[in-house]
């Protein structure tokens, strides 16, 4: 009886947690018409959607800015991050009032960057830009990169390195033969975190670009207009966009059975 | 021969002193891109955002000095209060149910079972889907006419639910959205304490026959106390400046407007640079009150749990 119970709950959960996943793309499926009338639960699928939203609109140019500015946004967070999370790990640089700074950077609500950003990138240029997007979410993901990666650095016990630099080991090679493969897995959930951050991130994409840059997350806010909402192709876009998270979801899977503990917190 | 030995590590200890005082510049060195990052996305925000709160500037007319006028008329502004006042609200509720549910699910969670990592990365789906994309869909779901979940409730004969327009439940509606966005966060967190619990501590209580009840209260949630605290602390951070939920269903109408969307009416839409500024310094004050608290709670815990 209590198995059932324990079965029962579960099955709940997982209902509330992806049906509304799962309606994203039985929505894209449903004609203009079948869009209005929910009562049908058994409706002829049609690719409609998904044939306007490739015709019609810019929708391939925004997928390759929203991979673009990820892409190397998170290229440049973990080249600023692993070295400084090392630092903050290893020699406790600036007495942990350093590293409080860092981290508090995300306390910052993204307005009070987003005023400032706007006219100086105005001035420059930048805005409208795959460059400004990127150095905004650089500035972004930073703090979290560093705090994770921070946690992961801990973790790797300092006498290991100690011993390799009794062994004769240079720095960089002790980097290069020990730190390295001990960080890798840390080091790609983070990459992975990054990504989809830089991915879904609306508020500084939807302020700071207008057409050219325009990412995906802000594309979707565009059907959206004055007199209604295109729900259907709206779906589709979505269903669309949501797959390469889907897909990250999948390769951190492996990750969670680990069990991301915050190493931070354990001290 | 002793001389020898005695020689060779006097002469690694050196080389490793050596290196020791290199890394006072080497951990600099590491460290150099972050500062300059730093410097420049933390530092000129908050100085232009200082020098701007003191002064009218809405574009037009070039930046004119007014003293602390801005900070004046925003605290007079009964629509800044009301939108802290409903920030507030939404984050202690939003925080107390995704804690209680969090927990909840991830005792369930806890147990070994058939499948039990594919359905624990199942319930953290929704985390990692665009906030924005779901807060469109559920304004989907929830819409009063072609919305699946009135059209659930008519099947069950309980009537249709104007849950986005109607200004005393549209609120409820993103707090709803949100919690189901982010309790996975606090399942996450939480399963990935329950896991790493000594199990023969909440084993000899259980020798000793303590209620299950008094295990999960005197053990485990004070054991896990750090964690849900570093939960409240992070949910804070984001809940104070909530603003796609707000932009997928209601764009800040109906009795919804926070206080993120207000700052980005007052700077983007009026484009009113002065006052923004000085709302936006106050926003940051005030997260930083609220986290400076919470993180001397934490601080405090992770003392009294070693």
């Amino acid at each position: 009886m209590r198995r059932v119970m324990f079965w029962v709950a579960i099955v709940i959960i997982l209902l509330v947690f992806l049906l509304p996943i799962a309606w994203v793309y039985v929505t894209s499926l449903k004609s203009p018409a079948d869009i209005f009338r929910p009562e049908k639960l058994a409706f002829a699928p049609t690719f409609y959607n998904y044939k306007y939203i490739a015709t019609v609109r810019p929708s391939l140019m925004e997928f390759r800015n929203a991979l673009i500015v990820s892409v190397v946004s998170t290229a440049l967070v973990m080249a600023v991050s692993l070295p400084a999370a090392y630092s903050f790990a290893r020699f406790n640089t600036g007495g942990g009032h350093l590293l409080f700074i860092t981290i508090s950077t995300r306390m910052f609500p993204p307005v009070v960057a987003a005023v400032p950003f706007f006219f100086l990138f105005r001035d420059l240029g930048l805005l409208d830009t795959h460059l400004g997007l990127i150095l905004l979410y650089l500035y972004f993901n930073m703090s979290f990169a560093t705090f994770l990666l921070y946690g992961f650095f801990r973790e790797i016990p300092e006498e290991l390195e100690h011993s390799a630099m009794v062994d004769g080991y240079g720095r960089l090679s002790i980097f290069r033969k020990i730190i390295f493969p001990l960080i890798k897995p840390g080091a790609a959930i983070t990459t992975v975190f990054c990504l989809i951050f830089a991915w879904n991130e609306f508020f500084f994409a939807f302020l700071f670009t207008r057409r050219l840059a325009r990412t995906v997350a802000v594309g979707l806010a565009v059907f959206w207009g004055s007199i209604e909402i295109q729900w259907g192709p709206m779906a589709a876009l979505m269903a669309l966009a949501i797959l390469p998270t889907l897909a990250a979801a999948w390769f951190m899977q492996r990750f969670i059975i680990r069990g991301l503990t915050f190493g931070a917190v354990k001290g | 021969m002793r001389e020898a030995v005695l020689g060779e590590s006097l002469e690694t200890r050196r080389t490793f002193w050596q290196i020791l005082a290199a890394d006072r510049y080497i951990k600099w060195f590491l460290i150099l891109p972050l500062l300059v990052v730093l410097l420049c996305f933390m530092f000129y925000p908050l100085f232009y955002c200082l020098y701007m709160s003191f002064h009218e500037y809405v574009l037009r007319a070039p930046p004119l000095f007014i003293g602390a006028e801005n900070y004046r008329v925003v605290l007079h502004d009964m629509v800044f209060w009301q939108a802290i006042g409903r920030t507030f609200y939404v984050l202690v509720v939003c925080i107390a149910v995704e804690l209680s549910l969090g927990m909840g699910i991830a005792l369930l969670l806890n147990r070994e079972f058939k499948g039990q990592n594919t359905i624990r990365g199942l319930c953290l789906l929704p985390l990692l889907i665009s906030p924005l994309a779901m807060s469109l869909m559920w304004n989907y779901m929830l819409h009063v006419q072609f919305g699946i979940v009135n059209q659930v409730l008519v099947w069950l004969r309980l009537g249709a639910v104007e849950w986005i327009s109607n200004p005393k439940i549209a609120i409820y509606s993103i707090m709803f959205i949100s919690i189901w966005q982010w309790t996975p966060f606090s399942i996450f967190v939480l399963l990935a304490g329950l896991r790493g619990l000594p199990k023969d501590a909440l084993e000899a209580a259980r020798v000793d026959g303590a209620s299950r009840w008094f295990t999960f209260r005197r053990l485990t949630l004070r054991m896990l106390t750090p964690l849900i605290i570093i939960i409240i602390l992070l949910r804070t951070m984001w809940l104070i400046r909530i603003f796609d939920p707000l932009y997928g269903t209601t764009r800040g109408g109906v009795g919804t407007e926070s206080l993120d969307w207000f700052m980005y009416r007052i700077s983007f839409v009026f484009f009113d640079v002065g006052k923004g500024s000085a709302l936006a310094l106050f926003s940051l004050y005030v997260t930083i009150v609220l986290c400076a608290i919470l993180y001397r709670q934490l601080i405090k815990a992770l003392g009294a749990a070693r």
